[in-house]
């Protein structure tokens, strides 16, 4: 133990030398840098390195999951938002299909109201002019008789004769 | 007691621990300042990372925050470094940048110890990363892997390459260890010496201890500066490490 009791009080006198090239202090910074760095190492390695890895790992994770969260109701509401558009253009299509059918089948009715009104206006118009012919026929003959009797009784009552039926619708028809 | 610059460098036994420990093969085990705030470190480090993350807790407080954006900083300079392959090293990786990031950190604080100022301790980190390559390149590639040292080249180009090739592979520890090494103890030297600048100017009177403002907010704008190389050298510390295992995995294709 007598050296190592001698270097110990030799070392603070060996002011002069550079201290970091006095190699007897060489043994003692190697053993305990050997000694902390190995407990560091084991520290970090086993303890912080898995620790911080975890944490920043299960951030991730979270960051990770919640993205994909958001990008699935995403997803859906685009998903939503197409159904909502097909639905509503059937239901368009469906609407103008219908609306043009009730077109067509309102038209048709006008055009078969309307063919109907115009026939049946026709043959009364038809109707109507038969019978204006067969009365202007009537109102003929009733016209040439009350001539006739206007001429008989013209007749009579300036020569005061009796004029016959077929000579007054005789003179009737001459003049 | 002289205040030197050099001082704060200084190993020695720390809380009246004088005696060594033990002894591993002859050599006595301290208890010193730098072992007290490494097991600071990585106690400061453990808690940071795993008391300030609940789990399931998924919007972060703060401090869980913080916590995550060291990991996936790290996760994600190893996936652009390496593709999905090196992830297996992450805790390595992982380990390394914090270790490396908090030693830096609290090397801040005044009348702490800074780790990473010592070549002891960044040499054998650097070690470590290469020795991993080595480990990783062989395993992955068989005795392929010294393909890594015959980039595509016409063949009287390679007489040249493969030898710079290889001094590369070799300084590499070197390099990666000095680099940190360095930049912690020349900002804290010249934190020291400027503090130095303050006292001195400060005991002068008159009209110097007036002028001593100006190293003082030279302090300042230094520490702020420190403080960027602190968390710098850590990300360098790492993306190179990430580097070095992207050739082990790739050799010199591109993933």
């Amino acid at each position: 133990m007598a050296e190592p009791l001698q270097t110990s009080t030799e070392a603070p006198k060996q002011a002069g030398g550079f201290p970091p090239f006095k190699t007897d202090t060489f043994p003692s910074q190697l053993f305990w840098l050997a000694i902390t760095f190995a407990f560091l190492f084991v520290v970090l390695w086993r303890i912080a390195g898995p620790r911080i890895n975890g944490v920043i790992t299960s951030r991730r994770g979270v960051i990770n999951a919640d993205i994909a969260a958001a990008d699935k109701a995403r997803g859906d509401a685009e998903a939503a938002s197409a159904a909502y558009q097909t639905a509503l253009a059937g239901a368009r299509a469906r609407a103008q299909g219908l609306a043009e059918e009730n077109r067509q089948t309102l038209n048709a009715e006008i055009a078969k109201a309307k063919a109907d009104g115009e026939t049946a206006a026709s043959q009364a118009m038809a109707e109507a002019d038969s019978r204006i012919a067969a009365t202007r026929i009537q109102a003929k003959g009733h016209v040439i008789k009350a001539a006739e009797e206007a001429a008989i009784a013209i007749v009579a009552r300036l020569t005061g004769e009796t004029v016959s039926d077929a000579d007054a619708a005789q003179a009737v028809k001459e003049a | 007691m002289t205040l030197t610059p050099m001082e704060q460098f200084e190993v020695k036994p720390a809380m009246g621990m004088d005696h060594p420990l033990f002894q591993i093969a002859g050599h006595p085990i301290y208890f010193t300042n730098q072992s007290l705030l490494m097991v600071i470190v990585v106690i400061v480090a453990s808690l940071f990372l795993t008391l300030t993350v609940k789990p399931g807790r998924l919007v972060p407080t703060r401090g869980q925050s913080m916590a995550e954006a060291s990991y996936e900083f790290v996760a994600n300079m190893i996936h652009s470094a390496t593709g999905e392959e090196g992830l297996k090293f992450f805790p390595f990786v992982f380990t390394l940048f914090i270790f490396v990031l908090f030693s830096n950190f609290l090397g801040m604080i005044p009348g702490s110890f800074t780790v990473t100022s010592q070549i002891a301790v960044t040499f054998a980190l650097a070690s470590m990363v290469v020795l991993l390559v080595i480990v990783v390149g062989f395993m992955k590639h068989g005795i392929g892997f010294l393909k890594l040292f015959v980039p595509h080249a016409p063949w009287y180009l390679l007489i040249l390459l493969v030898p710079i090739e290889v001094i590369s592979f070799l300084t590499r520890p070197i390099s990666l260890s000095v680099r940190l090494f360095a930049n912690m103890l020349a900002g804290h030297t010249m934190l020291a010496v400027f503090a130095g600048f303050v006292v001195a100017l400060g005991s002068a009177g008159g009209i110097f201890a007036g002028l001593a403002i100006a190293p003082l907010l030279l302090i300042v704008a230094i520490m702020l500066l420190e403080l960027l190389v602190a968390f710098l050298q850590a990300y360098v510390f790492a993306i190179l490490t990430c580097i070095y295992l992207n050739e082990a995995l790739h050799l010199h294709d591109q993933h």
